[in-house]
């Protein structure tokens, strides 16, 4: 084991740490750089006249935080909030947007190597916000360009 | 001496006087023959000069000194004012303009000598008479001499009325001692007010200082002569404190003695002089109460002449901000506290209530302050706009006059800071595209000089500034015709449109009609600049123009960015606020009342007709009581328009605190913003103004 700790020690500065979640029964990773926090479900305050995917917007210790559906995001269907739902508290350029998935599961550590790049193909429109598809103890993770996720582009 | 650390009083007091100075200078132009005006120039000058010079900037100081001659020949009715003279002299007040500028900029005043405008001076000083320059610094060298020999222990003079005796004699009980003295500044002192802060702290360090003479308001305010008098009670010998005194730079003198009060009151004298002879030695030992009869009564203090110009103690807008973001919280917290007692049922108690009340009015208080410390006088912006015009009426060859009222409407320091651009842009538009050449003005029968009026007033909530010309108005048809030229839009569009959307043209960018590119505007940035300007600081411009009458320009803006009263409503189950500035009334209206006008509904309110907005539909939500007989409206005004706005419920009057919602949050033009309540919820703010 500690030589396993120590071989992790060594090759940390070329791992990177995603978040797993879960949509559906699809695993997505977002980079752990961009995540400030991961709440409950709570109340959700509706914004008249915006975008589908945009759900309100929440109370995040004082400031006021817009909400996105990531499921709608993603093209799939909208579902109730289950037990295990989260909002995960995304800051990217200074400000801060809520992404509701259906689980959060746990860190996960990806090498360079174990990441295998997306080339877009306009096709598919899920297909846009991935960047990335990781390999975890033989599963696939698809990696969000979070960029991706936030400004849309289709508007 | 190290100056650096009044570089920014330097500033900022140079600016007061250019802008004094330009001021001046256009009322000399009216009148060239009042005496009070060209006083104040000179006197204006003379501070610039001196200012300049305590601070080392050599090339300030020459030609302001030069001004200075001029100034001091016209006083002396040598040289007649006209009206090159006076350009020259606006010419004069840009180039020290620009040295400000670089100071502002590197500490710096640059390397151009403006040797033009120094002979241009010279040559007006020459062309008139070849005596000598009145030099004023011997008289008052002899008023000083003058003033020295009266000078004296005016600390004495001081009255101590019942309070501060009771308090003296308090403090002798406890071992302090009370001490008068009286500080001399040097004459050549050009800041008193940084001079005499610094010996009230130095003071401070030793005791109290209970008494001022003149009052401590004054002396910040620099309104007294080159000498003040204090109480102070302290455990010091007052030679130490007096050394203490002396210690600050540029003190001429500090005398001063122990007031003593049961007894007949005792003066031990010390304070020796180094460097003024004409002190008073003959003083020294006498009994304070001899003096006291034998002194004069201090003389009146002079009538300022010097205009009351706000004086302000500088904080960084930061720690404003900061300041700010802490009332918000509290307020939040309060709110919640509230909700808290009104949801605890039958287990609140009187006093907790009370208490919550209180804690309520402390925090609108708290919050009203720290909004009126942010808060400025448009004036400041506004003031340089009378000399633009100015300039302009020349540039241009049209006669035109500029009328301002309001300049003392206040707002927010940060919207007075970024309105002043905008106004510009729409001044120069009037000057330049609104007001008609003399000729075309003679022939439609209107006044040669044209006229431009720039209101500011405030209107609930808001702060209305107006520019308003006589000119030509827009000519619709001109702007249609330029947007299809310019491939904006197409013929058939033009015809379709109505008079509000082809002025709406004018502030898409790169929309100008001016047929000539001039130096003053029509480089076809413009209009939208303004526009985009105004709506970053939450504000709206709208349009009013008949042709050949001239136009209007309004702006509106928000009196407050970030907490406001507001009126929290129920629409659909969902709760908003919207702004109790909006406003005027709450009405209950009977369905049967609602009567249809081109399939809009109205309402006919005390003789109006008035539109209805379903908010319910706006929001797409449906309305929780459809089929209600009576509809709650609340009429909103904005302008001279009005509408009615039907919502569900009122739940009441709330302060709250206004939050973005970051730009992801979607760009839905009826919220202005959100806001958290009591119970953690978020509620989102309708903008009325969007609604009408």
């Amino acid at each position: 084991m500690n030589e396993i700790a120590a071989l992790n020690g060594v090759v940390e500065v070329e791992k990177i740490q995603y978040i797993k979640i879960r949509l559906n029964d699809e695993y997505f990773g977002i980079d752990i750089k961009y995540i400030d926090n991961i709440v409950r479900m709570q109340h959700i305050t509706r914004v008249p006249k915006s975008m589908d995917y945009i759900k309100g917007v929440i109370n995040l210790r004082g400031e006021v935080i817009p909400v996105f559906s990531l499921r709608v995001k993603m093209g799939m269907e909208e579902i109730e909030e289950t037990r295990s739902s989260r909002i995960i508290i995304i800051k990217y350029d200074g400000d801060s947007v809520g992404l509701i998935v259906d689980e959060v599961k746990e860190v996960i550590n990806l090498s360079v190597d174990e990441i295998e790049k997306v080339y877009r193909d306009s096709s598919e429109n899920a297909q846009n916000f991935i960047s990335g598809v990781g390999k975890e103890a033989g599963n696939l993770i698809s990696l969000l360009d979070i960029n991706e996720v936030l400004n849309d582009r289709t508007v | 001496m190290d100056v650096s650390q009044y570089l920014d009083i330097f500033i900022d007091e140079t600016k007061e006087h250019l802008q004094n100075l330009n001021n001046r200078i256009l009322d000399l132009e009216q009148d060239g023959e009042d005496m009070d005006t060209i006083n104040e120039i000179f006197r204006a000058a003379h501070s610039l000069k001196g200012m300049a010079g305590t601070m080392g900037y050599k090339r300030m100081q020459t030609l302001t000194h030069d001004m200075e001659n001029v100034f001091s020949e016209v006083r002396n009715n040598n040289i007649k004012v006209n009206s090159d003279m006076i350009d020259l002299l606006f010419k004069c007040l840009d180039a020290l303009e620009e040295y400000l500028a670089s100071i502002q900029e590197s500490a710096d005043e640059g390397t151009n000598d403006n040797e033009h405008l120094i002979k241009a001076l010279n040559d007006v000083l020459n062309s008139k008479n070849d005596q000598p320059e009145v030099k004023e610094e011997p008289k008052e060298a002899s008023k000083e001499d003058k003033a020295n020999s009266t000078k004296a222990e005016k600390w004495k003079d001081i009255k101590i009325d019942d309070t501060f005796r009771t308090v003296i004699e308090e403090a002798q009980t406890r071992g302090f001692k009370a001490y008068g003295i009286t500080v001399y500044i040097m004459d050549s002192c050009l800041l008193k007010a940084a001079r005499a802060f610094l010996v009230f702290k130095a003071l401070e360090e030793h005791g109290e200082v209970i008494i001022s003479v003149p009052s401590a308001q004054d002396i910040e305010d620099e309104s007294f002569e080159n000498d003040f008098s204090v109480v102070i009670l302290t455990e010091s010998p007052l030679q130490k404190v007096i050394d203490a005194v002396k210690f600050v730079s540029e003190i001429e003198d500090a005398v001063g003695g122990e007031i003593v009060i049961e007894a007949k009151p005792q003066v031990t004298e010390v304070a020796k002089v180094d460097d003024v002879a004409a002190n008073n030695t003959s003083s020294d030992d006498k009994p304070a109460q001899a003096a006291q009869t034998s002194q004069p009564a201090k003389p009146e203090k002079k009538a300022s002449a010097k205009p009351v110009v706000n004086r302000t103690v500088r904080v960084d807008i930061e720690k404003l901000d900061s300041l700010m973001n802490l009332v918000s919280e509290l307020i939040i917290s309060k709110n919640s506290l509230v909700s808290v007692a009104g949801t605890a049922v039958g287990r609140t108690n009187m006093a907790f209530n009370e208490q919550i009340e209180y804690l309520e009015s402390v925090t609108t208080n708290l919050h009203e302050s720290v909004m009126k410390v942010r808060m400025v006088p448009i004036e400041s912006t506004v003031n340089k706009f009378p000399r633009m015009i100015r300039d302009l009426s020349k540039k241009l060859d049209k006669k035109m006059e500029l009328y301002m009222t309001g300049e003392e409407t206040e707002l927010d320091r940060t919207v007075v800071d970024e309105i002043g651009d905008p106004l510009m842009h729409l001044l120069r538009n009037s000057a330049d595209h609104g007001l008609e050449s003399a000729e075309v003005r003679a022939q439609r029968g209107k006044p040669e000089v044209g006229s431009i009026y720039l209101d500011a007033y405030q209107d609930g909530n808001n702060v209305v500034i107006e520019v308003r010309d006589d000119g030509n108005g827009i000519d619709v048809e001109n702007v249609k015709r330029s947007a299809v030229e310019k491939g904006k839009i197409t013929q058939e569009q033009a015809d379709l449109m109505g008079e509000k959307e082809a002025i709406d043209l004018l502030f898409q960018p790169s929309f100008s009609t001016a047929k000539v590119v001039s130096d003053v505007s029509g480089r076809g940035v413009g209009l939208d600049v303004v526009k985009s300007k105004i709506e970053a600081l939450s504000g709206e411009i709208e349009v009013k123009t008949k042709l050949g009458e001239g136009s209007t320009f309004t702006i509106r803006l928000p009196l407050t960015l970030a907490i406001i009263q507001a009126l929290m409503v129920v629409v659909g189950g969902e709760k908003y606020a919207i702004s109790l500035g909006a406003i005027q009334t709450i009405e209950s209206i009977k369905v049967e009342d609602v009567k249809k006008v081109q399939g809009k509904e109205v309402i006919n309110l005390r003789g109006s007709v008035i539109p209805l907005v379903r908010l319910n539909e706006m929001l797409d939500i449906e309305s929780l009581t459809p089929n209600a007989d009576e509809l709650i409206v609340l009429i909103a005004k904005k302008g001279d328009r009005f509408a009615g706005l039907v919502v569900d419920e009122l739940i009441g009057q709330m302060e709250i605190v206004i939050k973005s919602m970051g730009k992801y949050a979607g760009n839905c033009k009826l919220i202005s913003g959100a806001t958290i309540l009591g119970d953690g919820e978020v509620a989102l703010i309708l903008d009325a103004n969007a609604l009408i």
